[in-house]
């Protein structure tokens, strides 16, 4: 196992933070929060066929870059840091990781490619209206008749579910949780597929809620193969998740040790009052706790470790209370432009707030944590 | 998972493992728990005590003494062997895989060394070096005082000049070590005209002078680990002042700031296995289904992996050849805080069992009793965690300093 980052793993850092820093600043995240459907085509389409992010832990044969999850980590930090606000952990992280997961060789080679240049939006839809994380809950009911499989039910909090080309959808068939696919570029109302928008707290984090009408879907994989697959897809997921939350929560940090250092009040930097410094260094603390765990689950999950669900329910976990309480206390620390509309804080602690409750809060993993080492 | 730190290092790993099994005496593993010494939450000090009077662990020490396995990190022409701090990792690892205990030499090894190799003459470090290698000299630490907590720069503890002589007088506290030492390093005011920080010297002088006497402190769990001593005029040459006089401010920061990193990737396993007692005792007392207990419980884990992750990642950087991180300055911040709350949530699993405490003299508590009361001890000694929080603002964030205070 690698934990420290080799030079070509550093140049990657820089060069996706450039890209960032260019092409996707926080004024542009704010332009695309007020209006459409939170991305930028241009940076999408950029960032995957000449950079090869989306495509970047996919392996080769599938047309993606074949790097490991530590570069696709290091990815991910950056668009946690500038609020990317387009599909990547839909597309990128939980569409590609459901379909590597499964065993269709032929959904890899027909889906996998299309994922990995960024032509392809695709998302994974599988929470419903109870909200509950856990795949006893889902409802979406798939049947067969003559001409294949057809969904019926209902998707909620899907990450870019609104506007995703490709739907792979988790439903119950006979034989148990199964996935399919959807192509939703061709479908509409009158083929069976409702699809709103949803207003969001957090305006940088799209979702949407889907109606499923005997709308014609592939079943990817054996019938049955869905908990497996979801199983796999949330660790990843949560891993992929805290190292977003993990740049966020760096961002934060900085946004707040900056501030001090510059505010003066009494005759004095803000920074210089141990009730700010004291604050600053327990942030500190705990952001590079999450690093070092963030770290060591991305080389883990390089790896394949049989580590890997104790360390997403860990990571998880940690990460929600980690970038809250920081993004909380960067507002505390900005004083009274830090609960302005104009002032960036906010987005962050929005941000916060939504990454720590999708996929389940700090509660939630912690108890899975204790199951999962045995308590 | 183990870390890959290249191979001449995966060479020095097998050449280490070899050797231990080569040349660890048969009896040596069966004595004791070694590893419980090496960790950070162990109160098992008289057991391994007892253990380390036995003619096994006597040649053990021979023979890592004629391999420079006693203070391997000191250079070579110091008596050790130039030991990184990846390879030490390495050896504390083996070490404790082995079952065998390392031999350390105390503050001797890990605070008055480097400061002798740093800031001492090459007649010093001819005569005081050996001394602590071959464990002739066994040091206690005299820097507190008892109006001297946090501000280290006021001690008030007199070295006068007396022709080639220094004249040691005041009072030090929170000894730790005082009943085994035979010699105190000591910061103490040499020109009390000069500013505060420049009138100190650092000094070395005999602790088994009768003009020293020490009385234990009892603390709240009941347990006396600390003294204060009283000294009432030691005499000691002119060259046991390190740095020379008026200098020991210098000497002192050397030997506060001398980095630890070896412990890195094994200093969490103590707490790893109290967390497991713990989750144990959680059972026993049918709290293992509780879900704010499970909650506790997830957590605790979690702040033991997180040392885990930190070690090793503080650990591939070393090896990198970069420094370490803000990582490695959260440290102590980290285990001390991690301890005082994993204490009262033990405290909280036990419930009415943490009231009584078991019967016999003097104050005998419960395995989770003494971890609730000797934790918070954790947050104050070696900087307590408001200084720390002071280091990690200035130092790893650049926040500016507090302005000074007027001097009384």
């Amino acid at each position: 196992m690698k934990l420290a980052f080799s030079a070509e793993q550093q140049e990657l850092r820089d060069s996706v933070s450039r890209f960032l820093a260019d092409r996707m600043p926080l004024q542009r995240v704010r332009e695309l929060m007020e209006s459409g459907d939170g991305s930028d085509e241009n940076v999408w389409s950029y960032a995957g066929s000449q950079l090869g992010l989306q495509g970047i832990a996919i392996p080769e044969e599938y047309g993606g870059g074949g790097f490991s999850f530590v570069e696709q980590a290091i990815v991910l930090e950056q668009l946690g840091a500038a609020l990317y606000p387009g599909p990547y952990l839909a597309s990128a992280v939980l569409a590609a990781t459901a379909l590597l997961a499964s065993s269709d060789e032929a959904a890899k080679r027909d889906l996998l490619p299309g994922i990995a240049t960024g032509s392809t939006v695709a998302t994974l839809a599988f929470t419903e209206d109870n909200g509950s994380w856990e795949p006893d809950a889902i409802r979406l009911a798939a049947t067969r008749d003559d001409q294949g499989w057809r969904l019926d039910g209902h998707k909620n909090f899907v990450l870019g579910g609104h506007c995703a080309d490709l739907i792979l959808a988790l439903a119950r068939t006979g034989d148990g949780l199964s996935l399919f696919a959807v192509d939703a570029r061709a479908a509409d109302s009158a083929d069976g597929l409702t699809r709103k928008q949803l207003q969001t707290l957090d305006q940088t984090r799209t979702l949407g809620r889907l109606e499923f009408s005997a709308l014609p879907a592939r079943l990817i994989g054996a019938p049955g193969e869905g908990g497996q697959i979801l199983d796999r897809t949330l660790d990843v997921a949560a891993i992929a998740l805290a190292a977003e939350q993990l740049g966020g929560a760096q961002r934060a940090l900085d946004m707040a040790v900056a501030y001090a250092k510059i505010r003066h009040q009494f005759g004095r930097p803000i920074g210089s009052f141990q009730a700010i410094k004291h604050r600053c260094a327990d942030l500190l603390l705990e952001v590079e706790s999450l690093r070092s765990a963030v770290g060591y689950a991305a080389a883990a999950l390089a790896e394949d470790s049989a580590e890997v669900p104790v360390l997403a329910a860990l990571v998880k976990a940690l990460a929600s209370d980690t970038y809250f309480h920081v993004a909380a206390e960067n507002i505390q620390i900005h004083g009274g432009i830090g609960f302005t509309w104009e002032h960036d804080a906010h987005l962050y602690f929005k941000r916060a707030k939504s990454s720590e409750l999708f996929l389940g809060d700090a509660s939630y993993h912690r108890e899975r944590l204790a199951t999962r080492i045995g308590v | 998972m183990d870390l890959d730190l290249g191979p001449e290092i995966a060479q020095f790993r097998a050449r280490l493992r070899d050797w231990i099994g080569a040349n660890a005496p048969a009896e040596l593993g069966g004595l004791t728990d070694w590893r419980i010494a090496a960790t950070a939450g162990g109160y098992q000090g008289s057991e391994i005590a007892r253990a380390s009077t036995h003619p096994a662990y006597a040649l053990w020490e021979r023979r890592l003494g004629e391999a420079r396995l006693i203070c391997p990190q000191w250079p070579e022409e110091f008596g050790g062997q130039g030991m990184d701090a990846v390879r030490l990792a390495v050896l504390n690892e083996e070490f404790h895989a082995a079952g065998v205990p390392r031999v350390r030499r105390g503050m001797g090894e890990s605070l008055v060394g480097p400061s002798v190799i740093v800031h001492g003459t090459a007649e010093q470090r001819a005569h005081f070096l050996p001394r602590i290698i071959s464990g002739e000299d066994v040091y206690c630490q005299g820097f507190s005082e008892p109006d001297q907590g946090s501000d280290l720069a006021g001690v008030q503890t007199r070295a006068e000049v007396d022709g080639d002589e220094v004249v040691i007088t005041g009072t030090k506290v929170w000894t730790s070590g005082a009943a085994r030492a035979n010699m105190m390093f000591a910061l103490c005011r040499s020109d009390p005209s000069a500013p505060k920080h420049a009138g100190l010297s650092y000094v070395l002088f005999p602790f088994t002078d009768p003009r020293v006497r020490y009385r234990p402190i009892r603390q709240m769990s009941g347990a006396s680990e600390f003294c204060e001593d009283f000294i009432d005029g030691v005499r000691a040459p002119l060259f046991n002042v390190i740095g020379g006089l008026n200098n020991g401010w210098k000497v002192a920061m050397t030997t506060l700031g001398h980095e630890r990193g070896g412990a890195a990737t094994v200093q969490h396993l103590g707490f790893e296995r109290e967390f497991w007692e713990l989750v144990d005792t959680a059972r026993k007392y049918g709290r293992g289904t509780d879900p704010l207990v499970r909650q506790q419980l997830a957590w605790a884990y979690t702040g033991v992996q997180v040392m885990r992750f930190t070690g090793l990642r503080t650990l591939a950087e070393v090896a990198e050849g970069r420094p370490p991180g803000p990582e490695a300055s959260v440290n102590k911040l980290m285990w001390s805080e991690y301890h005082k709350r994993l204490g009262e949530i033990a405290i909280g699993i036990v419930g009415t069992d943490g009231l009584v405490r078991p019967d016999g003299s003097g104050y005998p508590t419960t395995q989770w009793q003494n971890v609730f009361l000797s934790s918070r001890a954790g947050t104050i000694y070696s900087g307590t965690s408001e200084i720390q929080r002071n280091i990690v603002g200035e130092r790893a964030l650049g926040l500016p300093k507090e302005p000074k205070g007027q001097r009384p």
